[in-house]
């Protein structure tokens, strides 16, 4: 699955050592209930899912809970695991579902909570070190601003919408491979991208 | 996406998010309409436009105003986009969250998950196997349902040896439940008959919350009833009455005690208002040390600065803080428990 493999572009050393063959022996080891096996297999990527719930929900603390629900879904289910799939396909579709759940989650809570405060701003948000240069403190706040601006927005599409967009813009997936994770339509994909992008053009059309 | 024919018939109108073919190239030529080029549009940023389309692509932008437009909006809105701050997880985060997932993995391995897994392969041997064991555990968990079933009429604990005798004319059998006789014993001089028998009668009972007789059945009611809602109910209609030694010992014990997560928390909120006192303390900091709920002791985390900003510095307290800081399991709970020690002015944090 190329997306996946583009996805793996930065993970741990680990994982580049990790041939095909070494990636089965791993999961066969962790199916008999070897944890050192299992936790070899956590190693190649929980820094790539780490950074995919990190990049989701903009919190250290949920990105953590999203990142320990996801593996702790995958040791229950390894065992169902048939090889006939990619590994990395079959995690990195754990790992959509749990983000997925959250969202749905979140969407609810505010649609019983009403609109969301003003500054509308997760925790992380406003505490993450933005490291890129900046030249004056005016341009630092009209740089939050904007920041916060494009999570709003993010946070208004609907989970569906925002999973494919988190992959595709932010991630880098190719539509066949978030078909693959979603268990859709390429062309599904592309319908739902481009719903998102229209309603991002209509959210930030101002700052366009 | 599929190349369609332009025909004389269709609008020639041209829009930004209309569906118009584009006018300047003859009719009956094959060639994207604005629709269709607005849903290549984002392949195309991306670099995912198929070859076999970019030619009809490339005609139809070089004739359409309004799509220069839209692409020249959609480039925009992703220079724009890449403005969002790309979170890196840090190193020290990314062995915090390995670290917590060893210790998810190691209670999952010794939680019944575990215990599931250890027996699943034993249960897979055949189908006739796996049906007796499904039947059994129906049969198993209609049985613990029966007897755990609750028991609405039994609000006084009935206490053994203690026989009442009744006549006929006061026993009132519409509201008693009759659970087991024991002895009948015919009087062959008066030819009555005497039953001995174990029966519940639901009882209903009003009174003034100050009632010793009440508070003794809610302090009761409290701390062993087995139904978790009436324990809430029950928590919620003494915590007004605190100031009273045997309530604040129940709200206490329903604090460290109660199986009932959220009942814990209640009375974490209940014991909020109450004076302060060594008996206060010591079950706060049992909690806080103990309680096997990440929520109930950050929870209490809070209760705790209250006690101490209302009676004073205390180091027993200081002390647990500062060593759950750094060794509670809950990465959420040390992070309270710094934070109440910079609150209360500890030394280092």
């Amino acid at each position: 699955m190329e997306g996946c493999l583009e996805l793996a572009g930065n993970i741990p050393e680990e994982a580049r050592q990790l041939s095909g063959g070494d990636e089965i022996a791993l999961i066969r080891r962790a199916q008999g209930g070897d944890p050192e096996a299992f936790d070899a297999l956590v190693r190649v990527y929980d820094q790539n899912v780490l950074r995919l719930t990190l990049q989701v929900v903009h919190s250290q603390e949920e990105a953590q809970d999203l990142y320990q629900e996801a593996f702790l879904k995958v040791y229950r289910s390894l065992r169902y695991f048939r090889l006939e799939a990619r590994f990395s396909t079959w995690l990195y579709r754990v790992v959509m579902n749990v983000c997925l759940d959250y969202l749905r989650r979140q969407s609810t809570r505010r649609e019983v909570q009403g609109p969301e405060r003003d500054d509308g701003e997760p925790e992380y948000f406003q505490t993450v070190p933005d490291e890129r240069p900046v030249l004056d403190p005016e341009r630092a706040v009209h740089s939050k601003e904007i920041g916060r601006r494009i999570q709003a927005a993010l946070q208004r599409l609907n989970p569906r919408e925002r999973m494919v967009f988190e992959l595709k813009h932010y991630q880098g997936l190719k539509l066949r491979a978030i078909g693959e994770l979603c268990k859709t339509s390429e062309q599904t994909v592309k319908n739902c991208l481009f719903r998102a992008t229209q309603k991002l053009r209509t959210e930030l059309g101002d700052l366009v | 996406m599929g190349l369609k024919a332009v025909t004389s018939g269709q609008s020639l109108v041209s829009g930004k998010l209309g569906f118009a073919r584009h006018s300047s190239l003859p009719l009956g030529d094959v060639v994207m309409n604005c629709k269709e080029f607005e849903e290549n549009l984002t392949l195309d940023l991306y670099g995912d436009l198929p070859p076999e389309q970019r030619a009809d692509y490339e005609g139809h932008l070089a004739g359409c105003v309004n799509c220069q437009a839209a692409r020249e909006q959609v480039r925009s809105l992703h220079e724009v986009l890449a403005q969002r701050p790309r979170i890196e997880p840090s190193p020290d985060f990314l062995v915090e969250c390995r670290q917590a997932l060893v210790e998810a993995l190691d209670r999952e391995r010794l939680g019944w998950h575990g215990l599931i897994r250890e027996w699943l392969p034993f249960l897979q041997l055949s189908m006739a196997p796996r049906i007796a064991f499904a039947l059994s555990l129906i049969v198993f968990g209609f049985g613990l349902g029966w007897t755990l079933r609750p028991q609405a009429a039994r609000v006084v604990p009935s206490v053994p040896g203690n026989v009442t005798t009744s006549s006929l004319a006061g026993a009132d059998f519409e509201n008693m439940r009759i659970n087991d006789i024991s002895r009948v014993a015919p009087d062959p001089k008066t030819g009555d008959v005497r039953i001995t028998m174990d029966a519940q009668r639901r009882v209903i009972l009003e009174g003034s919350l100050d009632d010793p007789h009440i508070q003794q059945l809610l302090v009761y009611a409290m701390k062993s009833y087995d139904n978790a809602g009436i324990r809430r109910d029950t928590l919620d209609a003494l915590r007004a009455r605190s100031k009273s030694p045997n309530i604040r010992a129940a709200l206490l014990y329903a604090m460290e005690h109660d199986a009932n997560v959220g009942n814990r928390l209640a009375a974490l909120d209940a014991v909020r208002g109450m004076e302060g006192g060594d008996d206060l303390q010591q079950s706060l900091m049992e909690v806080l040390e103990h309680d096997r709920n990440m929520g109930v002791r950050a929870e209490s985390v809070d209760v705790l600065v209250d006690h101490v900003e209302k009676e004073g510095r205390d180091e027993a307290i200081l002390s647990a803080l500062e060593r759950l800081a750094t060794n509670d399991p809950n990465r959420y709970v040390r992070l309270k428990c710094a934070s109440a020690l910079r609150k209360l002015g500890s030394d280092g944090f």
